[in-house]
């Protein structure tokens, strides 16, 4: 009964850490309308950018914020110079193939300046254990929990109650309707893409600790992503967060009751099952809009 | 011209519903188009004309009532056996093939037809002649129709908008078809496109049945027969345009909508 | 009516033939010039594995440039094709056989997934086009009895087709470019159909292709289940080359070169990815390239083709020679 218990937990910290991954890839592709396949390679710019500035003798605490930022401009940028020009007018697939490239190029470039080795990333919580209701957590779990709940509930909180996040959501409904009610739909949309790479930014600098960093992690972070957002359903806030938990908790129940080797596919299968069976996902809406 | 009564309508409708979730989009739509008619729908924006269009032509499918064509159940049948029944429709938005000439996408539209295969291709085989030369003739027709004999070659990409919608009939025309949906067709024509386009679906009018959904109340004046408005899901009134269009409710209606002259 | 020398849709016929007439013999007679010219074994052999990626290629842009989605996943069929030979081999069968094998189970995979799978479109597909790899390499790791396990197959017999040793890089060379060669007749061939016809117009406009009676499931299963069996036999001539089959055959990786070659040639050509496929193996071999430096310049120039000109070299030819296949359109390109 413990290790089921002790499982759920692993399962739930895991599960906040792909929410916040998730909840900004469906952001993402809620509102700039394409399947963001370069997200991994900010989940890796967060956590490159938490190890170099905590290997330069900044505090972890102060690292985090700074990372996010970091990501945010190089996703300002990628999205002005890069994403834009390549979305509008192009066909449907070049959104994909120009974030896979991206994502690709990201990370190759990751590894030619800081090379494919993995980093330590410390942090001051250190490994002591708390008991929270008789389960053994690392502090710094507790910590990525702790702050991934906050971040998701403050970014819903500011969602609802102010006015840009007003716009974000009138433009994930109608964006034409937007347009006409003076909204900077272009505008909106770079601040959603932005917003939603540095959310995997934090989750790439949250995990950093625990993972250790190297190169190739976004590519879990990725597909976890991905696997997320479609079980939740896509273009649902919501529904990337439940999924991440349901992920979460799955996951860490296969690998312990199934199988370790075998727990790579779960994510595929799952995937590959709602898409066939319920394709708007969890909590997704169900195709509406005529041709 | 209205066909004898005791011929059975080509298409009919039969209490129409369609809901999406909470929204009913449709509500108890009954309609039937006689043989060789031209018949209109009309209505204000959101009154579930688009809608029901798609129902009619078997794109979407009802959440209750029954369509026929020409005396056959389309309810579950998939859009392309539709098609090869002999209904054709055209698209308010991407109407045609942009990227390929004119005459390619004449081809798109008769190829259904075509008998011969792969290997009928590579050694010339009888039908593959056989297939080209209905396929050049029919062609020849439609674009002398639509008035484009010179520019098959041209990418139709580029040809103006109201060339495109002609195009559009053309590619439906193609196939012969026994029915033919035209969705809001006259959308975004100036007045002398639109009296073209009017020449035209009265030049391809005779043996076949037409359904319009339009706005631009000249062209339902001029084209249809008999007309049915569409408030707010439910059906209205059925009659001659200028009767139609002077129904109480109908003005209250369209009070303060534009009305294209 | 159709003029003497036109077909129906105004491109010229005689000329057209004569044309490709000339492309294939021009094909041939390079064919054979490298062939014979060159005693290199390292640049035939290496040949050789570019006429195999370039099946590879084609089979990608079988679905990309026929159907027009992004077939992420196409290296599952291709991973198919080289676990067959090889397993096969190491239960004794001949390479022809266990390659026919390889394109028996590759089109009974392709008929099996794509029934299920290509009721969605866009991403939704790609994804979990890219998500059977992902299982697919699971799978292959796991299943050591089978597979070898994550050292994968290796030591095989001496690998023949027929009297022809593959083992000699000119006859390597030689029957990648023949296999590649065919391949491009049968999809030419395909191209020019009705068939070819329907999955065009499903490309440029699936809800319009629908209505015009074209049955765009059917036309969509049959494209995937042909562009499998391609991407198996370029599984199986890669298999000479390498020596070895490991579950990396599964890697998403090896279809974004596929990818990248599709595009830089230009996907409307049936020889666009062949054409990339020989540039994509000619740089490196050139510029010798640090692996990485080789992934951060190819995924820039997809950026760049995507963002300046998607319909890759193709498409900056025609811009460069103004007059033929734009605007006027009477010489039909395909």
């Amino acid at each position: 009964m413990e290790l089921l218990a002790q499982t759920l937990v692993n399962g739930l910290v895991l599960g906040a850490g792909y929410a916040v991954v998730a909840v900004g890839l469906t952001l993402i592709f809620g509102i700039v309308g394409i399947a963001n396949f370069a997200h991994g390679a900010y989940f890796a710019m967060g956590a490159y950018a938490s190890y170099l500035l905590t290997s330069h003798g900044v505090n972890y605490f102060a690292a985090l914020p700074i990372s996010v930022l970091i990501v945010a401009a190089i996703g300002l940028v990628s999205e002005v110079v890069i994403i834009r020009p390549s979305l509008y007018g192009s066909s449907h697939h070049g959104s994909l193939i120009v974030t896979f490239a991206l994502g690709q190029a990201a990370i190759a470039a990751l590894i030619l300046l800081l090379g494919p080795d993995p980093f330590p990333v410390p942090t001051p919580l250190g490994q002591r254990t708390i008991r929270v209701f008789g389960l053994f957590v690392t502090e710094h779990r507790a910590f990525v929990l702790a702050c991934s709940v906050l971040v998701l509930a403050a970014f819903g909180a500011w969602l609802k109650f102010s006015v840009k996040g007003q716009q974000i959501i009138a433009v994930a409904q109608n964006p034409r309707g937007a347009l006409y009610a003076g909204i900077n739909v272009p505008w909106i949309r770079t601040l959603s893409f932005v917003l939603g790479v540095a959310a995997a930014g934090l989750a790439g600098a949250l995990l950093a600790p625990i993972s250790t960093v190297y190169p190739t992690m976004g590519s879990s972070a990725l597909i976890v992503g991905f696997t997320v957002v479609i079980l939740g359903g896509m273009g649902s806030i919501a529904g990337a967060m439940l999924g991440a938990i349901l992920m979460g908790i799955a996951n860490a129940l296969f690998e312990t009751y199934v199988s370790v080797s075998w727990t790579p596919a779960l994510g595929w299968i799952l995937v590959i099952v709602t898409l066939l069976v319920r394709p708007q996902g969890l909590l997704g809406r169900a195709e509406l809009h005529r041709h | 011209m209205l066909s004898p009564p005791d011929k059975p309508p080509i298409v009919a409708a039969d209490g129409i519903v369609k809901r999406y979730g909470g929204v009913t989009a449709l509500n108890g739509v009954s309609l039937e188009v006689q043989d060789g008619e031209v018949f209109g729908i009309i209505g204000p924006n959101g009154a579930g004309k688009s809608t029901l269009f798609d129902i009619l032509c078997g794109i979407t499918p009802p959440t209750g009532g029954r369509v026929q064509i020409m005396g056959r159940d389309i309810a579950g049948l998939p859009p392309h056996k539709i098609a090869r029944a002999g209904v054709a429709r055209t698209f308010q938005r991407t109407a045609v093939f942009a990227e390929s000439t004119v005459m390619e996408n004449l081809l798109f539209g008769r190829h259904m037809s075509f008998r011969h295969g792969v290997i009928g291709r590579m050694i010339g085989s009888r039908q593959y002649h056989g297939d080209q030369a209905a396929f050049a003739a029919r062609a020849q027709e439609v674009l002398a129709l639509i008035g484009l004999e010179h520019d098959g070659g041209r990418k139709a990409g580029v040809l103006a908008y109201g060339v495109q919608r002609r195009l559009a009939v053309g590619i439906a025309l193609m196939a012969d078809p026994k029915v033919l949906f035209l969705d809001e067709p006259a959308a975004g024509m100036n007045g002398r496109e639109t009296a073209d386009f009017i020449a035209l679906v009265r030049a391809i009018a005779p043996g076949r049945s037409v359904l319009i959904v339009e706005h631009d109340m000249t062209v339902i004046r001029e084209l249809c027969g008999r007309a049915l408005v569409v408030v707010d899901g439910k059906p209205v009134v059925i009659g001659e345009p200028d009767h139609v269009l002077r129904h109480p409710e109908v003005v209250s209606a369209y009070l303060g909508a534009d009305d294209d002259e | 009516m159709t003029s003497p020398g036109r077909d129906v849709t105004g491109a010229r016929t005689s000329g057209r033939t004569f044309r490709e007439v000339l492309y294939c013999v021009a094909t041939v007679a390079a064919i054979a010039l490298l062939g014979y010219s060159s005693s290199d074994a390292y640049v035939l052999t290496l040949a050789g594995y570019t006429c195999a990626f370039a099946l590879f290629a084609l089979s990608i842009n079988v679905i990309l440039g026929g159907i027009g989605e992004v077939p992420l996943g196409q290296c599952l069929f291709f991973g198919i094709g080289s676990y067959s030979a090889a397993i096969g081999m190491k239960h004794g069968l001949p390479f022809e056989v266990a390659s026919l094998v390889a394109i028996v189970a590759s089109l009974v995979a392709a008929a099996v997934i794509g029934a299920i799978t290509l009721r969605l479109t866009g991403a939704y597909f790609s994804i979990v086009s890219w998500g059977l790899t992902g299982v697919a390499m699971v799978a292959a790791t796991n299943l050591d009895q089978i597979t070898g396990g994550p050292l994968g197959l290796f030591g095989f017999p001496p690998i023949t087709i027929g009297p022809l040793q593959l083992s000699d890089p000119r006859i390597y060379f030689f029957a990648s470019a023949v296999i590649l060669l065919a391949a491009i007749l049968v999809l030419v061939a395909v191209r020019r159909s009705p068939f070819g016809a329907a999955m065009e117009s499903i490309r440029q406009n699936r809800h319009l292709a629908r209505s015009l009676g074209v049955d765009v499931t059917g036309i969509r299963l049959k494209a995937f289940v042909l562009s499998a069996p391609f991407a198996a036999i370029a599984g199986c001539l890669c298999v000479p080359y390498s020596q070895i089959v490991t579950p990396e055959v599964f890697n998403v990786g090896n279809t974004v070169d596929g990818l990248l070659m599709v595009l830089l040639g230009g996907s409307q050509l049936i020889v666009g990815p062949i054409i990339g496929a020989v540039i994509f193996t000619l740089i490196p071999q050139v510029l010798d390239l640090d692996p990485n430096v080789r992934i951060l310049v190819f995924s820039a120039i997809i950026i760049l083709i995507m963002v300046f000109a998607p319909g890759g070299l193709y498409q900056l030819a025609n811009a460069v020679y103004g007059r033929w296949g734009k605007e006027s359109g009477a010489e039909s390109s395909r």
